[in-house]
């Protein structure tokens, strides 16, 4: 295109104004590309170009809103218009931005679409309007609006019209792409923000230990953010504090709402030891300041590695699965408490269990709910693709299980949290026993050979063999009552200079409260053996097995 | 020595300067119990002053005590006496235990016994 096309095509009469007309433009599009700034920018170009037009005042106005009003950003000359809304249809601005053409307007009063108020509010007297809009292909912006030509007879010309369509042409593009570019820089900002919030939750989680450490724990977050949430920490008598928890809904909200739960536990579980406590802790401090709707579920508990036993506490939580070692699976079913966040002042009740050498799996509704092989893992399944992992490391395990989860891109709907809690000392020994009063000897030699091997004292041999021989005898002579065919589990444990012996019988449920000890000061026979395993052990706990079948008896002792 | 069918306790009785002396050997616990019961409680009563020898006593438990319990009581009830000698040291750490060293009249031999007597 040649000088004599571009003069044609927009209409310039005069020889020399194409060059300065153009200038304007590269000056204008120079300021857009070169700064994210786009009210200085259009302020800037809106004073240069009702120069160049020599029009008493100029405007831009912009749609915002979704399009529902015109908003002025810029402008120059006696009144500052910045700020003020029409709604997107109204005056002559508006009508130039809906039929998307220009209006040029010799005597504004005759106009039926002028709105005199603001004439009215600011003192000015509009006569003429010249206003084109802001188009990018079919994209409206807004509109630029010239007043008042100051030279000749006050009136904009054909030839004005031209230009100010050439002007708004750049600057519509030049506007448009700053507001991408300023929404890709919001849009990089959030991410740079949300990678921030995704680091600062991944270090809420705690740190994952050796395989010789009986928790962990494992969260795969599906947005950038996670929802789901577990932690553990070890207390001073090395008992473990564990939860996990789901926050409902996803996103910023539900991370936000999992930082301060889990920073409410961690702080609060190292001075309160007690689940439900902890639980009814959290939950007044959650209803008090949450917004409404939102609520956690969460499951948490303590875990004696000496005892191997657990309290639990559940929140909404569905169950833990528990499995045996036998392989043979059990959910355990502990309350039916709801969510925390929803009803203040609850009390949450607790649950003992003896884990001993059995696994408690604890996991978010993402596992059950992940797809594979276009089916619903669900709770059967899930057992399933434990029982497949079964015999490996616990940390190992974890990570297999979960990776088995991402078959896919579709495999997965939720955020995906599991824990893994087990004792992992190996037992000093593990043997049973026929229920016969001829076996005790038999018992007595285990003992004696098992607590050589761990260091004991012969003194203290001889007292811990007695104690487990009178239970021994408790059992043959007492939950079995002499029948034939029943039988003694023994287990013996040592955790840092603690032994810990388990009895375990298959016999009818005995009343605790009858195994009391005898007033020593009667003399007559009978009733001393529990006398003897208490002066002897520093402590004994009857409970029902985890199964529900028989009893289990547990003494500890320190080891001297 | 007498040996009860499978028990891993074993005695013999001796006739000793008017008293019977039983001497038990082993391991008296619930199954040997029944056994070492029926042997004292049977000496008593024959009517005669009955000393329990505890010195070859490996292992005792609370149903070996009970059987002691029992031939104290019963000497008593006939008037008859009644005491344990030769206590070896866990037979001893047991009836500690059980707080009845000083209820049992206990002496190192039946001679001491027939001293102190």
């Amino acid at each position: 295109m040649d000088k004599t096309e571009i003069k044609d095509l927009l209409n310039l009469p005069i020889d020399g104004q194409l060059e300065s007309h153009l200038a304007l433009l590269a000056k204008m599009s120079q300021e857009f590309a070169s700064s994210l700034d786009i009210d200085e920018t259009l302020n800037n170009a809106i004073k240069q170009m009702m120069d160049y037009m020599d029009a008493e005042a100029a405007s831009i106005f912009l749609l915002e809103n979704n399009d529902s009003e015109l908003v002025c950003r810029a402008c120059a000359g006696p009144t500052k218009l910045i700020g003020l809304r029409l709604g997107a249809e109204q005056g002559i601005v508006g009508r130039s931005v809906q039929d998307n053409r220009v209006q040029m307007i010799r005597n504004v009063d005759e106009d039926p679409n002028f709105t005199a108020q603001v004439d009215e509010q600011t003192g000015f007297t509009t006569r003429s309007i010249l206003c084109a809009p802001l188009v990018v292909k079919d994209i409206k912006i807004g509109a630029i609006e010239l007043i008042n030509k100051r030279s000749s007879d006050g009136l904009f010309a054909i030839n004005d019209k031209h230009t100010l369509i050439a002007l708004a042409s750049s600057a519509a593009l030049s506007i448009h792409s700053a507001a991408q570019a300023a929404a890709l820089v919001e849009q990089q900002r959030i991410q740079r923000e949300l990678e921030l919030a995704r680091e600062i939750q991944a270090n809420l989680l705690p740190e994952p230990l050796g395989n010789d450490f009986p928790v962990h724990g494992l969260n795969l977050p599906m947005l950038e953010v996670s929802g789901d949430f577990y932690d553990f920490l070890v207390l001073d008598d090395d008992r473990i504090l564990f939860n996990l928890a789901d926050v409902s809904g996803k996103g910023i909200n539900a991370a936000l709402l999992m930082a301060k739960t889990s920073s409410l536990f961690h702080c609060l579980g190292k001075t309160i030891n007690a689940p439900g406590q902890l639980l009814a802790m959290i939950n007044n401090e959650i209803c008090e300041n949450t917004t409404r709707g939102m609520f956690v579920t969460l499951i948490g508990g303590i875990f004696d590695p000496h005892s191997r036993s657990i309290t639990l506490a559940n929140a909404g939580h569905h169950p833990p699965l528990m499995q045996h070692q036998n392989g043979r699976f059990e959910e355990i079913a502990c309350g039916e408490m709801p969510p925390l966040g929803i009803i203040p002042n609850l009390e949450f009740p607790e649950y003992p269990l003896n884990l001993d050498q059995d696994s408690l799996y604890l996991y978010t509704d993402g596992v059950t709910e992940a797809y594979l092989d276009g089916e619903m893992l669900g709770e059967h399944g899930l057992q399933t693709l434990i029982a497949q992992h079964q015999g490996k490391p616990i940390s190992e395990r974890l990570k297999d299980i979960i990776n088995s989860l991402q078959q896919d891109e579709q495999s997965l709907h939720d955020d995906v949290t599991m824990m893994i809690i087990e004792a992992t000392t190996s037992p000093l020994l593990t043997e049973s026993f026929p229920a016969e009063s001829s076996k005790l000897k038999d018992i007595r030699n285990v003992m004696q050979t098992t607590l050589k091997q761990a260091g004991c004292s012969i003194e203290q041999t001889e007292g811990i063999v007695l104690a487990v021989s009178e239970a021994a005898a408790n059992i043959i002579q007492h939950a079995y009552a002499d029948c034939p065919d029943g039988r003694i589990d023994l287990v013996i444990h040592m955790n840092n200079n603690e032994l810990t012996v388990v009895l375990r019988d298959y016999a009818a449920p005995i009343d605790i409260s009858s195994v009391t000890p005898r007033a020593l000061q009667e003399i007559r026979p009978g009733g001393l053996g529990t006398h003897f395993m208490q002066q002897l052990m520093d402590n004994l706990v009857y409970t029902v097995p985890t199964d529900g079948i028989g009893n289990r008896l547990e003494m500890r002792i320190k080891i001297q | 020595m007498t040996t009860p069918s499978d028990s891993s306790v074993q005695y013999n009785i001796t006739d000793e300067q008017g008293f019977l002396v039983i001497h038990f050997a082993g391991e008296i616990d619930l199954h040997g119990s029944p056994h070492a019961r029926e042997v004292i409680l049977d000496c008593i009563n024959q009517q005669r002053n009955t000393v329990i020898d505890l010195s070859d006593i490996t292992y005792i438990d609370s149903s070996g005590i009970a059987s002691l319990v029992e031939g104290y009581q019963l000497a008593k009830n006939k008037q008859l006496e009644f005491g344990l000698i030769n206590i070896s040291k866990p037979a001893l750490s047991v009836l500690k235990l059980a707080h009845l060293d000083k209820v049992f009249p206990i002496h190192n031999s039946l001679s001491d016994r027939l001293q102190s007597s």
